[in-house]
């Protein structure tokens, strides 16, 4: 009786997601059709590149871990009630500190050199997310705007960094040189290649639960996002609240940054972040901000995004189809909600 | 006329010319923000007006068809946010959040399935600059000013109007009083829901025209994320102009002086990079706010939802 009861309640939470990813596909569909090109082929490359080939699994679990992280970025303020909008600039923040520490130390052993460059990462994105925080704090300014406003500044520092005297004399594209071997994530897999990074991120994921569920700061933090005013006069200090989920958050998206370049790239890369906020900030919304929620809603979309490299590849349908797709099942997942309220 | 003449001329001319997707931007967000309306789609609506205007310019030729294309998609965009704000009333944030993505992903669909990838980029005409008769004749001030392309002489009249409609007028008092108390509006017999559906659109259409400028003026060509931030910068421009359409047209004149300053002072070549200048738009602006932004003097309702059946507390 009780299992039952467990898995209705999952069917009614999964229900109205898979109802949002129908209608989401099926006006797409509509659209791709009008363009002329195959809609059934179109999806089945989406929905089934992840999953026919080791290496296309490899692909979106690479694309998973990053696009956790920035989402679990995202909500975490959100939990407090605050937007941040300014994961890239967090990740860029991170990998610049990651590059620079990575290519400094080179010559340390690995045992030291990975937790450093990692420990880098982490440290520059939650600097990145204290300018916001404190701003915040002192001035009183939306973070909304801060947090954005940082983001095109990181852009021209990593550009700085890239064509600075780090850069690489022999790369067309600005980028540094890369990090030490020492600082390189060990792999998982060497063929297709898996970094552990994947390990991390979903350790991260657990920490960011269980700290948001079972502890005390993490219910203060909840009570802040559902009512500033009542938190406060309960004795939470809800400005500092801000400022800690600001910081926490930058580490997080810091560490995103990290993992790119210990377990990826090996190297600070001009446009390295290509719409991972956005990925970030659609996953976190369709999650509705449950922590929960954050790595199956960023999985799905990391299998989208795989599938839709390979669309482009093979049926020449633009990527940003699947970008449509995506904004759609967010604004059909909340569409779902008002119906259930309705009903309810 | 001497060197340095010319000089104050040519930055004077340039920085009223940058004033425009400041100012456009910056009243349509003034303007649904009057009615409570808080659009943070900006970013995404002026890529859309960009791309849109781009496209249409380029595939009819007509700059005035372009524009006239890239404010309907802009009023398009407006009145999603309102029906989805003031029929459905739903997050103000989220669904703005929604729309800046979509308009993000169209703007690089649309061109990639209409002209394809090309090598060269496709060029379209860019605005003309129109000389007012008799004006401007009048030394200096007449070539700063009176020589300018359309679109400046409509950001500068579009600002005056709003200031007159809104501080002037019996409508205007009564679109002020929807987003600082709705429920009195509604009481005395204005129709909240129209106020803010119409200010919301018109709201979308200005930005999308403002889009529109970038590739019509700076460029001639539609170029992925061409808006660089622009969109956003309106949104912290309507807070320190304190959501007042004079103010906002002076803080748009900042917001030129700083991007004119950064882009010269990067061409005349200095031992500072030129990425910590181009950093400065986006520095002052937080730097602005953080004298600003407390004082600030927001619509009471702004980024709330007004449902005529809840009764008040």
């Amino acid at each position: 009786m009780k299992k039952s009861n467990g898995l209705l309640k999952i069917a009614r939470a999964v229900l109205p997601y898979l109802l949002a990813v129908v209608a989401a596909f099926a006006a797409a569909g509509v659209f791709i059709a009008l363009m002329g090109f195959d809609v059934f082929k179109a999806y089945g490359t989406i929905l089934f590149t992840s999953f026919r080939t080791p290496n296309g699994f490899v692909q979106t679990l690479l694309k998973f871990v990053p696009l956790v992280l920035q989402a679990l970025a995202f909500t975490i303020p959100l939990t407090a009630g605050k937007f941040n909008i300014g994961g890239e600039g967090q990740l860029l923040v991170g990998a610049t500190a990651a590059t620079v520490a990575g290519i400094v130390f080179a010559q340390l052993p690995p045992i030291l050199l990975v937790p450093l460059v990692l420990l880098a990462g982490v440290l520059g994105g939650a600097l990145w997310g204290l300018i916001p925080g404190w701003l915040l704090y002192r001035f009183g300014i939306n973070e909304i705007l801060t947090t954005v406003l940082l983001n095109f500044v990181s852009f021209n520092l990593v550009n700085y960094v890239c064509t600075g005297p780090l850069r690489d004399p022999a790369a067309g594209h600005p980028t540094t040189i890369a990090i030490g071997q020492n600082g390189w994530l060990p792999m998982l897999i060497n063929n297709p290649p898996l970094h552990s990074g994947i390990l991390l991120a979903i350790l991260v994921v657990a920490v960011v639960y269980y700290a948001i569920t079972r502890t005390v700061s993490g219910y203060e933090l909840v009570a802040t996002g559902a009512n500033p005013r009542a938190a406060g006069v309960f004795g939470i200090n809800t400005r500092w609240m801000f400022i800690a989920s600001l910081v926490i958050a930058g580490g997080v998206g810091g560490l995103s940054g990290a993992l790119e370049v210990a377990g990826v790239q090996h190297r600070l890369i001009e446009g390295m972040q290509h719409n991972f906020l956005v990925l970030g900030l659609i996953i976190g919304l369709i999650a509705k901000g449950n922590n929960l929620a954050v790595p199956f809603v960023a999985f799905f979309i990391s299998v989208l995004e795989v599938g839709a490299s390979a669309m482009q590849r093979t049926l020449m349908i633009p990527v940003e189809m699947v970008f449509i797709v995506e904004a759609l099942i967010l604004v059909f997942v909340l569409l779902s909600d008002l119906v259930q309220k309705r009903v309810s | 006329m001497n060197e340095f003449w010319l000089t104050i001329i040519s930055y004077a001319k340039l920085i009223l010319l940058t004033i425009v997707p400041f100012v456009l931007a910056g009243q349509g967000t003034m303007l649904g923000g009057r009615t409570g309306i808080f659009n943070v789609a900006q970013e995404g609506i002026m890529l859309v007006g960009a791309s849109v205007g781009f496209l249409v310019s380029f595939l009819t030729g007509s700059n005035a068809l372009g524009m006239l294309a890239a404010m309907l998609a802009g009023g398009l965009f407006g009145l999603a946010l309102a029906y989805f704000t003031t029929h459905l009333r739903m997050d103000q944030f989220v669904i703005g959040l929604a729309l800046f993505f979509i308009g993000v992903g169209l703007s690089t669909l649309l061109p990639k399935i209409i002209i394809g990838v090309t090598l060269t980029p496709p060029l379209i005409p860019t605005l003309k600059d129109i000389p007012i008769p008799g004006l401007s004749q009048i030394p200096v001030i007449g070539e700063i000013f009176f020589k300018q392309n359309v679109l400046v002489y409509f950001s500068i009249l579009l600002s005056i109007g709003l200031w007159w409609y809104l501080y002037r007028t019996q409508a205007g008092m009564e679109l002020r009083a929807v987003g600082e108390n709705p429920q009195a509006a509604d009481s005395l017999g204005v129709n909240v829901p129209r106020a803010r559906y119409w200010t919301a659109i018109l709201g979308g259409m200005l930005m999308g025209l403002a889009g529109a400028y970038l590739p019509m003026v700076y460029t001639g060509t539609f170029t992925e994320n061409m808006v660089k931030g622009r969109g956003w910068l309106a949104i912290a421009l309507t807070f320190f102009g304190g959501w007042k359409p004079d103010t906002i047209l002076y803080g748009a004149l900042f917001f030129a002086l700083i991007e004119v300053l950064a882009y010269r002072v990067q061409v005349l070549g200095t031992a500072i990079p030129y990425q910590f200048l181009l950093m400065l738009p986006y520095l002052a602006t937080i730097l602005v706010m953080m004298f600003s932004f407390r004082k600030a003097r927001v619509p009471a309702f702004l980024g709330q939802n007004y449902d005529r059946e809840k009764r008040a507390l």
